[in-house]
């Protein structure tokens, strides 16, 4: 290969080096974090989620294989929070944003009968047109969480449906139980109360 | 319409001085598998991180391939659980501190503070380096991240931020090579540099200490990001930055210079023996002041009898090919289709060409100095061409010019024009005077079958650097009687401004006189000035690749300017 076509090669690389990643932080994580299924444990992901807000008593997962036109966007689990997005063809990227936190702030948001075991859920609509915006709550002893919606499409209906569908839980119990059964009985999720 | 006068003979004939009496020994020649004199090597250190970066990987693919991660999970809770054990609020207090320097913030403004230093002490090629092993190293370690997927540390509280799955330490990765990439694009080879390295070792250790008792990574974690964040700068560096060709260095002096002590100066004086049998004594650096494109030496070498003798060398590395390649591209770019010629692409073609030129010359009976040889240092990187040396040599500039010396001038322009050469680099630097002998050195840019604009640049090139310890009048009345009018009128009709070389102008500048004019004004009549700007296809393609690349380049500074993080 001569000079000027190694030159070239080494500034396109450089620049995805330096601008394929976007805005994306570099621990953002790509994989789905998948509910548990068939006797399988859940992903490493909805642990790390457990991880990062270490009172939550549930973790978000995705549940099935997302519909046509749906797509996982990325990851970003960090210590306090985690959130996850799912991009859409027709509702735009990142149309909706899942959060697991400690707590959040749910004023304004009305609670509804809930679809989920032992949470609460409180919907708020802050708008439907041009596009719809608004955010889910399911509050449940040690965390929140909430969904929050930006859809460009014309029928909102199609992904708020989406999310109760898709967007799973995964108890805590069920995540302790899977580490304490890989490490052979050996370690734990979380610490002992004793060690705190 | 002029006469043309009949021209003088060409250039003095060289008073008969042979090669200087050297005493030669028999010359070796080096054998298959036998490291050249200065070999491109890693040192140990660089084979030893490689290798380790190399079994990180390997253990990687094991635990991924036997799922047997759990074994590390154990071992690592295990420490951690001990760090945990010995916390008090004020050993938190430390901890959170000491680990600052692995927060996103600390590692942004590590990166922001390289670059902007590297950009300003103009050392490109390190800042390429850097950067370059900064955006592998986020990468190859969030790859890795993502694709192993440890979880954060189990059965402990982890009190410190974190982001991310966690092996290897991302934030260590990208400190260890951010410290190491600082220490070799910065800090001088040597003792400042051993220095630099275990401060780096200390802050890496305190970082370390600092994560694993905040919980925040796992032993192993760490370890592998610290081994893959000082392997890759370590190999680039040394691979592409070797200090022997890009040494780091504060003081004045120009990029080009190449330092000759050391590991350099000893295989200098090595491969002068074996290749060209010359005992040498001592290389030392030479006229530098006047040399931007080689490391120009004067090598003692021992004389044919008693006493020491002197050869001359100009020391060409790679750096010197790339200089010559943006030299023409900026030419080609300046002026068009006039200097429109391909660069050199390696090294031994560069020396090649310039031991060519020299017998050229001197088979012309040019006076330049006589070729002695090329020695090769490091093959395709490193060569050393070996000549004359022309004691008691001075730039025309500062000796006492009289008309034999302008006439020997002109003969040699005479002489260039009769063999279809031009030297195409005639300033005061590149003409020496020596017991009122002229002679012509640095031939690298001379051209075989030149532009007739190009040769007559010469002429006026050469007439203002005799004129500029004479008088324009002096120097005209013996150019006559070497060349016609309509010659020298078309010689100044094609000289002016960016044609004459740097030196020369600011030479002219400083005397205060506008030499070209008087020249001009001497003349029975002036030639229209020959356009310089030439336009070609070539020309403007190039013009718009380098707006592209520019562009690109641009877009490319933009995003680096952001966290790598």
């Amino acid at each position: 290969m001569n000079r000027p076509a190694v030159a070239v090669l080494s500034l396109v690389l450089a620049g995805c080096l330096a601008g394929c990643g976007g805005n994306q932080s570099s621990a953002a994580i790509t994989t789905a974090p998948l509910c548990p299924a068939g006797g399988g444990g859940a992903g490493n992901g909805v642990i790390l989620m457990a991880q990062s807000v270490p009172t939550a008593a549930w973790v978000p997962c995705i549940r099935t294989t997302l519909p046509s036109g749906w797509g996982f966007e990325m990851l970003d689990a960090r210590n306090s929070l985690s959130r996850f997005w799912l991009d859409s063809d027709r509702d735009g990227t990142k149309a909706i944003e899942v959060r697991l936190q400690a707590s959040c702030d749910t004023t304004g948001a009305t609670e509804i009968a809930s679809d989920r075991e032992s949470m609460r859920r409180l919907e708020r609509v802050r708008r439907v047109s041009p596009t719809y915006a608004g955010e889910r709550y399911y509050v449940f002893p040690g965390g929140c969480l909430s969904m929050v919606f930006q859809l460009h499409g014309d029928s909102p209906g199609e992904a708020l449906a989406l999310a109760s569908q898709s967007v799973g839980v995964v108890s805590r119990a069920d995540l302790r139980q899977q580490v304490h059964r890989d490490s052979d009985g050996r370690i734990e999720l979380d610490p002992s109360r004793g060690d705190r | 319409m002029t006469t043309l006068p009949q021209a003088v003979p060409a250039a003095v004939p060289p008073k008969g001085q042979g090669p200087p009496a050297i005493r030669r020994v028999g010359r070796r020649r080096r054998p298959s598998g036998e490291p050249p004199p200065l070999p491109r090597h890693l040192n140990a250190s660089g084979k030893w991180w490689l290798a380790l970066s190399g079994m990180v990987i390997v253990v990687w693919v094991v635990v991924w391939a036997t799922g047997s991660v759990h074994f590390f999970d154990v071992a690592d809770t295990r420490v951690l659980q001990a760090f945990q054990q010995i916390r008090t609020p004020a050993l938190t207090r430390v901890a959170h501190i000491s680990g600052l320097l692995a927060s996103a913030t600390a590692i942004y403004l590590l990166w922001l503070g390289n670059l902007a230093v590297l950009v300003a002490v103009r050392r490109w090629r390190h800042l390429f380096v850097w950067v370059a092993v900064g955006l592998i190293a986020v990468q190859v370690g969030a790859s890795m991240a993502s694709t192993l997927q440890r979880p954060r540390p189990f059965d402990v509280e982890i009190i410190g931020p974190w982001s991310g799955f966690s092996m290897p330490s991302l934030p260590v990765t990208v400190l260890a090579a951010f410290l190491l990439n600082t220490v070799y694009a910065l800090v001088p080879a040597g003792r400042f540099r051993t220095i630099g390295k275990w401060v780096v070792c200390g802050l890496l250790a305190i970082t370390a200490l600092s994560r694993m008792y905040l919980a925040q990574d796992h032993p192993t974690d760490i370890v592998a990001g610290v081994i893959l964040g000082v392997a890759v700068p370590l190999a680039a560096f040394r691979l592409l930055t070797p200090n022997d060709v890009y040494p780091v260095r504060y003081r004045r002096g120009r990029p080009a210079h190449l330092d000759v002590t050391g590991s350099r100066g000893e295989a200098i004086v090595r491969a002068l023996e074996d290749q060209l049998g010359l005992l040498v004594t001592d290389v030392s650096p030479f006229g530098l002041a006047g040399s931007g494109g080689s490391t120009p030496l004067r090598i003692t070498v021992k004389a044919a009898g008693e006493g020491e003798s002197c050869v001359f060398g100009k020391l060409y590395a790679a750096t010197h090919v790339n200089s010559d390649r943006w030299y023409k591209l900026g030419r080609t770019l300046l002026y068009g289709r006039l200097e429109d010629e391909q660069p050199f692409h390696s090294v031994r073609r560069l020396v090649q060409y310039e031991d060519y030129v020299l017998h050229l010359f001197t088979d012309a009976g040019l006076p330049t100095p006589r070729p002695l040889g090329i020695v090769e240092i490091t093959p395709e990187r490193e060569y050393l061409l070996v000549t004359e040396f022309i004691e008691g040599g001075r730039e025309v500039g500062d000796a006492d010019i009289d008309d034999a010396i302008i006439d020997q001038g002109l003969g040699v322009v005479r002489r260039m024009w009769e063999i279809g050469v031009a030297h195409r680099d005639i300033k005061p630097a590149n003409l020496l005077v020596c017991d009122g002998r002229l002679v012509v050195i640095d031939t690298a840019f001379a051209e075989v079958r030149p532009s007739p604009w190009r040769q007559a640049v010469d002429l006026a090139n050469m007439m203002l650097v005799l004129g500029l310890r004479t008088d324009a009048e002096r120097v005209y009345r013996r150019a006559r009687r070497q060349f016609s009018d309509e010659e020298i009128a078309e010689a100044f009709a094609a000289t002016r401004g960016l044609t004459m070389p740097s030196q020369l102008r600011r030479l002219l500048r400083q005397q205060g006189r506008d030499l070209h004019a008087e020249f001009v004004a001497l003349l029975p009549y002036q030639l229209p000035p020959v356009r310089i700007q030439r336009w070609s296809w070539r020309r403007i393609g190039l013009t718009l690749a380098t707006l592209i690349v520019a562009l690109l380049c641009a877009s490319i500074t933009a995003s680096l300017l952001r966290s790598p993080l």
